[in-house]
């Protein structure tokens, strides 16, 4: 496989793993607000901006963090390269310089999702709420999914796809711990405590919340959801299960076997699921959930670098 | 519709005007390959025609099926337009095609060969020898080079045109550089089977879809290391060429890799590819890059599209190139003129298909005659393709005519003249009119060479002129295209 297939393959999956992420953020705190509407000036829009990394890039054009704002920000900008619609911009656009090598339904797949989401008129939507935009993007990533898994060989370049799907995942699910535990912990100490219906949003907004009540029988904790979106080890969208994910590609690509490495992606990667499964949460709990985060998501960082180097990038001429 | 009932329908107020119609052999009367479809459109609705025709526009766009413009600022992809009329060829017309493409392929690679090597015909005196070097695209760096198995047009793209003087069909141009719009042929069909599946029913279409194979096979067999061991690509200037569709497309259906400049590198006089698993020994290159671009070392040194050293491991045989380098030669305009003499010359032959009469302006006789009938003369710049550089002379505004001359006189090579042909037209829709009207078109057919036999695609890229009395049909000026039947037997 071409070295430059495999970098487009893994970008094209990164790009509609965020824009699904971003519209999941998105809709869930607009809901959130909708539910808490008494408190709402208390829980604030602007972490969304911090999420993305973007809020120099906001503070250009808007003044405050509003949920329009931040919905237009988010959602549509053409000027904001970590909008939705420019994610999916990217990831068609990466589809297009592989054609050849992806089947002809995941691209007519990403095609159709590219056309759909920019026929959506930016003012009508902010008006109407982001819902209907952000189902269109949650279920145009997932069919896309759906589309790559039943018609792409699943050889290396699948890898690749995989690589790029849970690696965003995983950081993804990362920020969204830290950014909704700040934002939430914030808002519970100026009222009188945890608000079950905040964090049975943030479970909503992974699709997590049936799960976490079939699993803890208990009421909503903040201290269980962190558990079960950092260490569960089946919940498809925790980062544990991205990262072991992230590993099984790793190795079918380089043929290494459990217990060895062939590259330092895969070194890394094993160093961090080793911590993800036998980490207690109450240990990260300890050493402080943000710092835990913040440390996870420089390794993804240094497992993203080094997978470049391994395989996309010829820095040697011959 | 019940018999008796007369309604205006699809062909009301249909105008022949004075041009040879392919549908129509005199208004109202439909030529014998074309009655059975008339007869389906002339009852069908125009509200369920124009639902077809939606049908078939999304079914484009979704598939992504566009080509790409520059001068929007964006570089936006756009549908190129497809009309759902389909252009019929009988079998015993497509015979005498494919028998003229043949003679005229085979005589073009004769001719390359010869140039590029021993120089028999200019040392013959059939073409002058300042004709052929003074060409943009001649390359000396050719001379002496052995390709691969003698072949240099692999693929060529010869456009048609039929006369309506006449209503014979002459050569317009040869492409045997990097012709494109294959990829419009196979998909303009698989929209038709899936828009009009009950008009195939009623003939015997022959099939184009084997194009793809057949091309793979002759690259395949061009491998210096043998057809087992070919690693056969298909070098891309990249996503922001205007035919990059085509490319992933005929990639995709050949079954191998689509590459770009920075994919390949040359170790050796050896070319690779960068791989995931390291470098990896290419054979055969399908370039859809032009000469110029093709290697920074041996030409444009400014090039990002090529490979540093390819044209060195192309000379020593270690990588073979399809088409060849060089092969530019023969579509200068100029040197189309002379393809008759290269037929007579080489195979002892009389052309079956005709060249549209030429003046070349480096002859001092036709300079004459151009510069005094200039406002009745098609003037072309022999180097320009694509509709540029061109002079319609009884449409042509005075000054133009007269900056024309101008240009002439200062380079009279650079030029030549056709008289105006009327091309012949096929009924198309007329959206707005919710009706069809006459439009001009022409014909590139795909010709295969694989050194023994020529292998034509039977029908080609039906290309129309959407605007109202346009003979330009090229898509960067408004054209768009038709799906092209050869029919098994004559209607």
């Amino acid at each position: 496989m071409l070295s430059r297939i495999a970098d487009s393959l893994y970008w094209l999956a990164r790009y509609i793993e965020r824009a699904e992420e971003t519209a999941r953020i998105l809709d869930v705190n607009y809901h959130m607000m909708l539910e808490q509407s008494y408190q709402s000036s208390r829980l604030r829009w602007d972490p969304l901006v911090a999420m993305a990394g973007e809020e120099q890039r906001f503070r250009q054009f808007y003044s405050e963090a509003t949920s329009r704002a931040v919905f237009e920000f988010l959602a549509f900008r053409s000027d904001n390269p970590s909008s939705v619609l420019q994610c999916i911009s990217k990831a068609r656009e990466n589809a297009r310089t592989i054609r050849d090598r992806i089947s002809r339904e995941m691209w007519e797949d990403i095609n159709g999702l590219f056309h759909s989401v920019f026929r959506f008129n930016p003012q009508q939507e902010i008006t109407a709420g982001p819902h209907r935009f952000c189902e269109t993007v949650r279920f145009g990533s997932h069919r896309f999914h759906g589309v790559a898994e039943a018609t792409l060989p699943h050889d290396e370049g699948w890898q690749f796809l995989k690589i790029g799907w849970f690696l965003e995942r995983a950081e993804m699910t990362a920020r969204l711990v830290d950014v909704q535990y700040q934002n939430l912990l914030e808002a519970s100490r100026e009222t009188d405590g945890t608000d079950s219906h905040l964090w049975m949003a943030v479970l909503k907004s992974v699709g997590a919340y049936e799960i976490y009540r079939r699993q803890y029988h208990s009421p909503i904790e903040p201290e269980k959801v962190a558990e079960m979106l950092i260490l569960h080890p089946q919940f498809p969208r925790s980062i544990r299960f991205s990262i072991t994910e992230v590993q099984s590609a790793l190795r079918e690509i380089s043929g290494s076997v459990a217990g060895s490495y062939a590259n330092e992606a895969e070194r890394l990667t094993g160093k961090v699921l080793e911590s993800l499964c036998y980490d207690k949460i109450e240990d990260i709990f300890n050493h402080g959930l943000r710092s835990h985060l913040s440390s996870l998501l420089k390794m993804c960082l240094a497992i993203d670098e080094d997978i470049a180097r391994t395989y996309f990038y010829y820095a040697v001429v011959a | 519709m019940p018999a008796g009932v007369r309604e205006p329908g699809l062909f009301a107020s249909y105008d022949l005007g004075k041009f040879y119609d392919e549908m129509f052999s005199a208004p109202g009367v439909p030529r014998p390959h074309y009655a059975k479809i008339f007869r389906k459109l002339a009852t069908t609705a125009t509200a369920e025609f124009e639902e077809r025709r939606q049908l078939a526009d999304l079914s484009f766009l979704l598939q992504g099926i566009t080509f790409t413009v520059y001068n929007d600022g964006r570089g936006t992809e756009r549908l190129f337009p497809f009309d759902l009329i389909p252009r019929i060829i009988p079998h015993s017309e497509w015979d005498r095609i494919e028998r003229g493409l043949t003679q005229r392929v085979v005589a073009l690679n004769h001719f390359l060969k010869d140039v590029y090597c021993p120089q028999l015909i200019l040392k013959d005196r059939q073409i002058s020898r300042s004709l052929v070097y003074s060409c943009k695209h001649f390359r000396r760096e050719m001379i002496g080079v052995k390709v691969p198995r003698g072949i240099y047009t692999h693929i060529s793209g010869i456009d048609l045109v039929r006369d309506s003087k006449t209503g014979e069909l002459l050569v317009l141009e040869d492409n045997v550089r990097t012709p494109s719009g294959i990829s419009y042929v196979l998909e303009n069909r698989l929209v038709m089977t899936r828009t009009f599946p009950d008009a195939f029913q009623a003939y015997e279409v022959l099939p184009v879809n084997h194009y793809p194979a057949e091309l793979a096979e002759i690259l395949r067999s061009l491998s210096p290391r043998g057809e087992g061991n070919a690693q056969v690509v298909l070098l891309t200037p990249g996503i922001y060429n205007s035919a990059y569709f085509e490319h992933c497309f005929l990639a995709q259906q050949m079954g191998v890799e689509l590459v770009e400049g920075r994919d390949l590198i040359v170790d050796g006089g050896i070319v690779y590819m960068k791989t995931i698993h390291g470098l990896q020994r290419v054979d055969v290159i399908y370039r859809r890059v032009d000469d110029e671009y093709l290697d920074p070392l041996a030409f444009d040194p400014s090039s990002l599209l090529g490979v540093p050293g390819l044209m060195g491991a192309y000379r020593a045989g270690n990588v073979a190139l399809a088409n060849a380098i060089g092969n530019g030669v023969v579509d200068d305009k100029a040197v189309y003129s002379y393809v008759p003499t290269f037929i007579r010359y080489y195979l002892g032959e009389e052309p079956i298909l005709r060249n549209v009469e030429t003046y070349v302006c480096s002859r001092p006789q036709d300079l004459a005659q151009v510069l005094d009938r200039l406002p009745e003369l098609v003037v072309k710049s022999v180097g320009e393709s694509g509709g540029y550089g061109m002079l319609i002379g009884p449409t042509a505004k005075k000054d133009r005519i007269s900056e024309m001359r101008q240009r002439i006189k200062a380079d009279p090579r650079n030029y030549i003249a056709q008289p105006v042909i009327g091309l012949s037209r096929v009924p198309s829709y007329h959206a707005s009119a919710g009706r069809m009207a006459g439009r001009h078109v022409d014909l590139r057919p795909y010709c295969l060479y694989n050194g023994d036999k020529v292998m034509i695609v039977p029908g080609g890229l039906t290309r129309v002129a959407l605007q109202p009395d346009s003979m330009v049909v090229n898509s960067s000026q408004g054209g768009g295209s038709k799906d092209t039947w050869v029919l098994r037997g004559e209607d």
